[in-house]
């Protein structure tokens, strides 16, 4: 607005000017809430994350030094690899696990239950995420434990007792119960889209059962696979408390380091950002690589 | 304790809207969307250490008739902060933490101007008032100090209890129920030599510092030891004890102790004599090598918007009556002689709330040791829970 008030406008298309402002200050109005809110608690926070990783040992309550690359180089000593492999590892175990259980169970909803039920099976399938996390990893201590819920209910039918607590097993079967609901809920959405008279057409031509739905219903659905399984893959990632109470002495994840050095005994925040900075390129990787890879498959193959 | 990951919450919500919009959206938009999500999810979780919501701003309207405190979760129940009230006409709210070290990082943050009274553990007093944090206390409006006792007259790590008071104190041992265990436990070194029929039977606290501490003063080290080669030691040990190690728990071990999936669980003393109240089959026992030593303060932090309330609660803390009152309550051990001689004979003569002196005098206070020492502490830490 105070470009049109400036006196050397040219005269000749007045309105061709408004609409170019107009085009400018639209989407600036539109965008500018969400991009405050993004750039104060989400690029200013990362950025600071950013500056105190760049100093090396830098510590909560002591003068710093100059700026420099220790953190990084700290990463890469032999005693933290072996938890940034744990992680990963964790990670890996949950998202398949959660992917295996829950693609039957979407596309049961999606597809196969009376439409007037989805909704609510839904809903039904949301309701543990009400309860806070703490609580269902406690839960799972009194099911998993020896002499727990889990053995006493393989007793009553007669099969071996198993040891899974501590263990990383019991990481795994904890994640996987936590991220089911988001699994399920973006593996719905996709499936609920599928066009079943490409099934139908499938079935038509011959296809087996298993060939329709490799060849039909996997590919359309891919790229619903692909973000439910990062979404999995990343809150998996970055959550401590499952591996802390099921994992048993042997748990360190990089997110846990990553809260000892924020919280810990060393209060080494500078080496602690470099380690959130790893974690948050690491996923930005990720996203990357599958908005350009995931996407096309997903386009060239439906 | 581990606190609640607040990445579940935020993250259910966005999915459910980005869900609830995809079918309205190509796939390539879905894509993008559930990527910002979910590198926002990511980002805001790391981050939220530093941009904690609850910033400075309720501090300037607090009046003189409010009082903010942030301690730990056990000090306080209702009918001392109403008790408190009727007294002064002063409100209370009471915030709490599970570590020093996340009440340290969020009042030097700057997270914490709204609170005029902290219960900081010993170690970390010495450390907040090196880096002055706390408001060096004026004798004169201190009313009942007099009645601590003699080891608290003068601590180590606050000299002349200049800039805090001590409110509890306790020990950190070893839980069990003998008849499970098959015997009695005098010290670590029962664990060490029974360590292979011990197998994921053993739960130790969450602590980089009690653990090898533990381990260091079993040793015959000072808990304190600045020593690289006694904490290798120390380390060393511990790996070989490793494989009896269930897990690390500070809180969550109870349930497992209790049903005898686990054997033997390290804990601080207040953590082991409230289960006991419930469970008195299970002993308490403080190795006879001797453990840590804590003793928890009250203090005023420099940002305090009220001190004079903050006084009033010291006093109120200093009080003969209401410690006593709330020893009998909430079960933890007060410095307060006075108060000690007013409690119950059963409860004075409890030898896990108050030790004898020749069991203390073998306990050692967790002091802060030089950064590189901590970071030693720090790296062997990390290779024993990831080995």
């Amino acid at each position: 607005m105070a470009t049109s008030t400036q006196p050397p406008v040219p005269l000749a298309k007045p309105s061709g000017l408004r609409r170019r402002v107009s085009k400018l200050i639209e989407p600036l109005i539109l965008l500018a809430p969400p991009g405050l809110w993004l750039l104060l608690l989400l690029v200013a926070p990362t950025l600071l994350i950013l500056e105190l990783s760049l100093i090396p040992g830098f510590r909560l309550g002591q003068s710093a030094g100059g700026y420099g690359l220790g953190n990084y180089l700290q990463i890469f000593q032999a005693v933290y690899l072996p938890v940034i492999w744990r992680s990963l590892l964790f990670a890996f175990g949950a998202t398949f696990s959660s992917l295996i259980l829950g693609f039957p169970v979407a596309y049961w909803i999606a597809v196969m239950a009376p439409a007037r039920w989805r909704n609510l099976l839904l809903v039904a399938f949301v309701l543990p995420l009400w309860t806070s996390s703490l609580l269902r990893a406690y839960a799972w201590i009194a099911i998993l434990r020896p002499s727990g819920v889990l053995n006493f209910l393989l007793g009553a039918i007669g099969l071996p007792s198993q040891d899974l607590l501590n263990r990383p097993p019991a990481v795994f079967i904890g994640m996987a119960y936590s991220f089911l609901p988001y699994m399920v809920l973006i593996l719905y959405a996709s499936l609920e889209k599928l066009d079943k008279r490409l099934l139908e057409a499938a079935a038509d031509l011959g296809a087996t059962p298993q060939q329709t739905f490799w060849k039909v219903t996997v590919p359309q659905t891919m790229p619903g696979i692909a973000a439910a399984c990062l979404l999995v893959f990343i809150s998996s990632l970055g959550d401590f408390v499952v591996p802390e109470l099921l994992g048993g002495a042997a748990s360190m994840t990089v997110s846990r380091l990553i809260y000892n050095q924020f919280l810990g005994a060393t209060l080494n925040w500078g080496f602690g950002s470099s380690l959130s900075m790893i974690l948050i390129l690491g996923v930005s990787v990720a996203i990357a690589l599958l908005i350009k890879y995931g996407d096309r498959d997903g386009a060239t193959l439906t | 304790m581990p606190p609640t990951n607040p990445s579940n919450s935020r993250s259910s919500l966005n999915l459910q809207s980005f869900a609830a919009r995809q079918s309205s959206l190509t796939r390539r938009r879905f894509l993008q969307a559930s990527a910002a999500a979910v590198s926002g999810v990511v980002v805001s979780n790391c981050a939220r250490n530093l941009t904690d919501p609850k910033l400075s701003g309720k501090a300037s309207e607090s009046d003189s008739k409010t009082l903010q405190i942030y301690g730990w979760v056990n000090y306080t129940d209702e009918s001392l902060l109403k008790d408190f009230e009727t007294k002064t006409g002063i409100k209370v709210t009471v915030d709490t933490y599970d570590s020093n070290e996340a009440m340290f990082a969020k009042m030097q943050a700057g997270g914490g101007n709204a609170y005029s009274i902290i219960y900081p553990t010993d170690y970390m007093v010495t450390q907040m008032t090196d880096l002055k944090m706390l408001v060096a206390l004026d004798p004169s409006r201190l009313k009942g100090i007099e009645g601590l006792k003699d080891k608290w007259k003068n601590p180590i790590y606050d000299r002349r209890n200049g800039h805090s008071v001590p409110v509890a104190w306790g020990t950190t041992g070893l839980t069990y129920d003998p008849e499970k265990f098959g015997g009695t436990i005098k010290g670590w070194a029962d664990l060490w030599d029974g360590k292979d029929s011990l197998t994921r039977r053993v739960t130790l606290i969450n602590d980089v510092r009690e653990v090898m501490g533990a381990t260091l003063l079993a040793l015959g080290h000072s808990l304190n030891t600045e020593n690289p080669k006694h904490i290798k030691e120390a380390y060393d040990k511990l790996v070989k004890f490793k494989p009896a190690i269930a897990a690390f728990l500070t809180n969550g071990w109870e349930e497992q102790l209790a049903s005898g999936d686990v054997l033997v669980s390290m804990a601080y003393s207040t953590d082991a004599l409230t289960l006991m109240r419930e469970q008195p089959n299970l002993r308490y026992v403080i190795p006879e090598t001797g453990s840590s030593l804590w003793t928890d303060t009250v203090a005023i932090p420099k940002t305090a918007p009220n001190v004079d309330a903050a006084y009033e609660w010291i006093n109120y803390m200093l009080s003969a009556e209401t410690a006593a009152k709330v020893v009998e309550r909430l079960k933890f051990a007060t410095p307060n002689q006075i108060a000690f001689d007013k409690l119950p004979k059963s409860i004075k003569s409890n030898q896990n709330l108050f030790p004898s002196s020749a069991v203390i005098d073998q306990c050692e206070g967790i002091a802060p040791v030089a950064p590189k020492i901590s970071d030693t502490f720090d790296r062997y830490w990390t290779q024993l829970t990831s080995a």
